[in-house]
């Protein structure tokens, strides 16, 4: 719904995304990355496919990488980490700086390669391109100062 | 700016998805060959696996699981593997068999020995509807057949008993079209022979369709499908089943 911002849209995007999943099942490798980061990573993935009007293979996968530390605990603890979890990030993203926060937005949920995003916001590529290093830098700091993440 | 300080700089952007496939291949060429950016990209990507939980939360309505759960059991028809067969299970007498039904029983008995037992389905559909295993996913997920007999001769059914959902989806194909006004109806017949409407369809052009059956199957010792008015179906079958199996 973030990226598409249509409810019917993100149905067809979350089965086209489980589907993938479940053909593609044995492709799981728990070492790579949990279920939900490979879940989230190909939903949000279909997502900006569908709003760009690519395909898959003109997408370059990227490997599946260790997540926010998960707890495997009862499910009502896992609830209060997940809100925990949830509640570190939007303090994290809220407190970046607007540019750095909007380039971050514009690449991952809008999909925008950094040169368009240089030519929206008209700054130059190498400002692009700072902005979302100091936006990565900033939240993997600020995660790794609550635990949250894993390094 | 030498090529290393380029290549580094691209890592934000690569993690974020957002450089085109050449930057993005170059870059990941630098980033295995280079420890320091690979490290870079290591911390990189676990801040960027955080961002989606930035996104408020928003609870999907109940028909995507059985959208999801349709559409899996559909593409996982095709490429099932083998199963092992399963030993038969005798069947339960019941009452509501008139003459051709058990002479075609006979055949739905023999067909009982091809059954085929545990579907394996990767995850397993306890996962990917977001809950844990505990017990094997062999028990959790049986898959059986629906032979045609009759006018639906040729035609047949591949039951997929998600038991741990509560729901089962059967794969119908090679069904004859209906006429006008008709529908095919799902019937589970229980062990005393009383028969429980399931679900009412009607096949598409190709005489295929995946039909999801929102009840468990525990208790059932049949499903059997017949040809009814619809658009509703009837109350109670008014034929004998034409297209029926064990339940495995």
């Amino acid at each position: 719904m973030r990226v598409l911002d249509d409810p019917g849209r993100a149905e067809d995007v979350v089965q086209e995304a489980f589907l993938k999943i479940w053909t593609n099942a044995a492709g799981f490798d728990p070492k790579r990355g949990s279920l939900r980061t490979w879940l989230i990573t190909a939903v949000r993935n279909r997502s900006i496919d569908y709003l760009r009007g690519r395909s898959a293979h003109e997408r370059q996968e990227q490997e599946l990488m260790p997540e926010l530390t998960e707890s495997h605990a009862s499910d009502p603890w896992r609830e209060v980490s997940l809100a925990l979890e949830r509640m570190a990030v939007r303090q994290a993203v809220g407190n970046l700086p607007p540019e750095q926060r909007q380039t971050v937005q514009l690449a991952y949920f809008g999909g925008y390669s950094q040169r368009e995003i240089a030519d929206m916001t008209k700054v130059p590529l190498s400002t692009v391109k700072g902005r979302m290093r100091l936006a990565l830098e900033k939240l993997s700091s600020y995660l790794q100062g609550r635990g949250l993440v894993d390094v | 700016m030498s090529d290393h300080e380029d290549m580094e700089g691209a890592v934000a952007a690569w993690v974020l998805g957002a450089l085109d496939l050449e930057e993005g291949e170059a870059t990941r060429l630098h980033v295995e060959g280079c420890p320091s950016c690979r490290q870079t990209f290591a911390r990189l990507s676990r801040a960027a696996a955080a961002l989606p939980l930035e996104v408020e939360e928003i609870s999907p309505p109940p028909r995507l699981r059985e959208r999801v759960l349709v559409a899996a059991a559909a593409a996982r028809t095709s490429t099932v593997p083998n199963a092992p067969a399963r030993k038969r299970v005798a069947p339960p007498a019941r009452p509501w068999k008139p003459a051709a039904f058990q002479l075609g029983y006979r055949t739905a008995f023999a067909a009982a020995l091809a059954i085929l037992v545990a579907l394996l389905i990767g995850l397993a559909a306890g996962d990917l509807v977001g809950r844990n295993s505990v017990t094997p996913v062999s028990s959790q997920v049986v898959r059986f057949t629906l032979v045609g007999h009759g006018p639906l001769a040729g035609a047949h059914g591949t039951v997929i008993d998600l038991k741990s959902d509560c729901v089962a989806l059967v794969d119908f194909n090679k069904l004859p079209t209906l006429e006008k006004g008709k529908v095919y109806q799902v019937w589970l017949i229980t062990p005393g022979g009383h028969p429980d409407s399931a679900a009412v369809f009607v096949p598409d052009s190709n005489g295929s369709k995946v039909v999801l059956v929102s009840a468990p199957l525990k208790g059932y010792a049949q499903i059997a499908v017949t040809t009814e008015d619809g658009p509703d179906g009837a109350q109670a079958p008014t034929q004998q089943p034409q297209l029926y199996g064990s339940v495995g």
